[in-house]
């Protein structure tokens, strides 16, 4: 290094450092971590990295736009697409909450039901709750929460199905869609206490033909009857028009 | 004879009276829970080829060549971070070196007999990404003193660097089926190593590039050793003028930018 120093040609007005410090101690790559100068450790210190501002959680606001459609597996799909059967052929569909029934307990259920033309059916709810939101049932969705049961049936047999789950105490009925109507569980305990078509039928016709069989029997009774109350009538027409 | 046929009227009676509840018969043992398993797709090696031979290949203890000559410590090929074989070729997960160091004869056969035993050959395979020692270290004998000439050579090495990939494994596996092994392998290695797939080494770089993406510190360490502020280079050396203080000798320092 002297060599060279002394090698160049130095300029008038140059000069040479008093000092000249040759480094020595470790070399540049080490086993150990050489002690750092403090100078150097307030460098770090001064230049770490600052991460940007932190956004905030992901639950934090309503998200702005729409919720994004989850991926339909094909065994969703299918499952819809029972579903879909199910509403669309019976007049009758019940929910319940099924609350840790075991298999005897379902098998006497299933039983039951049969004899009265009522089938018991499982959905998942995810895949439930994605037919009723396209649906026109949408407002079933908030009673499919938790275990849930389904007892479908071509005719509404109301008091039946309400008869067979009055035994068994697992299932709760939750609600149910008769008709395409949507009834709460009081609203199915009431339509199950409703008169069947037959006897308001009768009963309106009743009503309706009253007036008439009522002249009927009038005049199918004793003429007498007749003038009598006739001749009373016209007493009390007379009465109202002097008191007028 | 009467019994006999009652007992087949019966019989007759009782399976035409299940024969309408047939349709029960296959569903009254299963209670359904509620909620939708969604499995996963298991992955598909229809595209994974196995080379012929799986196992990892012997390493030479000493290289072949016919003039031994001896070499200076070049220290400089443990610095820094590694330019060459720091991304995937043929496998889908490898052994990271995660600072420098020298591997010998003894690293490579304890990573050669523990990978080949524990591995299923038929399912995987292993590739080095490291050269057969061929670094020569001196050393001189016990006891003698300074002076006598340099010390006759001792081992050979290959010398590491930091990001550099050791050994790749690849196949019709996960990563989970060879972790272990590779981490078994990492840990008796010389210098901090970690097992990493295609995909997290890749995050591994890119986390890197975010950082000195979106540092919102004005001040950097490139910046202040480059312009020499405050005359810091007076304490520096100046290999961290190229590594920016990301590195310190063989050793990789964490969380710098």
């Amino acid at each position: 290094m002297a060599a060279t120093l002394c090698g160049k040609l130095l300029p008038q007005k140059g000069w040479l450092p008093v000092t000249q410090s040759v480094r020595h101690g470790s070399k540049a790559v080490t086993r150990h971590k050489k002690p750092i100068h403090i100078l150097k450790k307030k460098l770090v210190a001064v230049t770490q990295y600052i991460p940007p501002k932190p956004t905030p959680p992901p639950g934090a606001y309503p998200c702005q736009t729409a919720v994004v459609q989850e991926q339909e597996s094909p065994l969703m799909r299918l499952l819809k697409r029972d579903v879909e059967e199910v509403f669309r052929d019976c007049k009758m569909v019940g929910v319940a909450q099924n609350n840790s029934s075991r298999s005897d307990d379902m098998m006497m259920l299933r039983n039951r039901f049969h004899k009265h033309g009522i089938k018991v059916k499982f959905f998942p709810n995810q895949v439930m709750r994605s037919f009723l939101s396209e649906s026109i049932y949408g407002n079933m969705t908030p009673l499919f929460i938790g275990p849930t049961v389904l007892f479908v049936s071509k005719e509404p047999k109301v008091k039946e199905m309400l008869a067979t789950l009055r035994v068994s105490p697992q299932m709760v009925l939750l609600g149910a869609c008769v008709d395409n109507t949507l009834l709460s569980a009081q609203g199915v305990a009431s339509y199950a206490r409703l008169p069947s078509v037959a006897v308001v039928q009768g009963e309106l016709v009743g009503g309706l033909s009253a007036p008439a069989s009522h002249t009927g029997s009038l005049l199918q009774r004793h003429p007498a009857r007749l003038t009598a109350l006739l001749q009373q009538y016209v007493a009390q027409r007379a009465k109202a028009e002097e008191a007028t | 004879m009467i019994a006999l046929v009652k007992a087949a009227v019966v019989s007759v009676a009782a399976v035409s009276a299940h024969g309408h509840q047939h349709g029960l018969r296959h569903t009254h043992l299963k209670v359904l829970t509620a909620g939708l398993k969604t499995l996963e797709i298991p992955p598909d090696y229809s595209d994974v080829v196995l080379p012929e031979k799986p196992k990892l290949k012997f390493m030479n203890k000493v290289p072949n060549l016919k003039k031994v000559k001896k070499e200076m410590k070049r220290l400089r090929d443990i610095q820094g971070p590694a330019r060459a074989a720091n991304t995937f070729t043929s496998g889908q997960y490898a052994i990271v070196a995660m600072g420098g160091g020298y591997i010998h004869w003894g690293h490579l056969e304890m990573m050669r007999l523990t990978i080949n035993r524990k591995m299923d050959s038929r399912t995987t395979f292993a590739r080095w990404r490291i050269n057969a020692p061929y670094k020569p270290i001196t050393r001189k004998g016990l006891g003698q003193r300074m002076g006598g000439g340099k010390g006759a050579i001792d081992r050979y090495v290959t010398p590491i660097r930091f990001g550099r990939l050791i050994v790749e494994v690849g196949g019709k596996v996960e990563l989970g089926e060879v972790e272990h092994i590779l981490i078994e392998v990492a840990k008796k290695l010389p210098f901090p190593a970690k097992v990493m797939s295609r995909a997290s080494l890749e995050a591994f770089q890119q986390r890197q590039a975010d950082m000195e993406e979106n540092n919102q510190n004005p001040w950097t360490y490139k910046r202040i050793a480059q312009g020499n502020m405050l005359g810091i280079r007076k304490v520096l050396s100046p290999f961290d003028l190229i590594h920016h203080g990301r590195f310190t000798g063989k050793f990789h320092i964490p969380g710098r930018v």
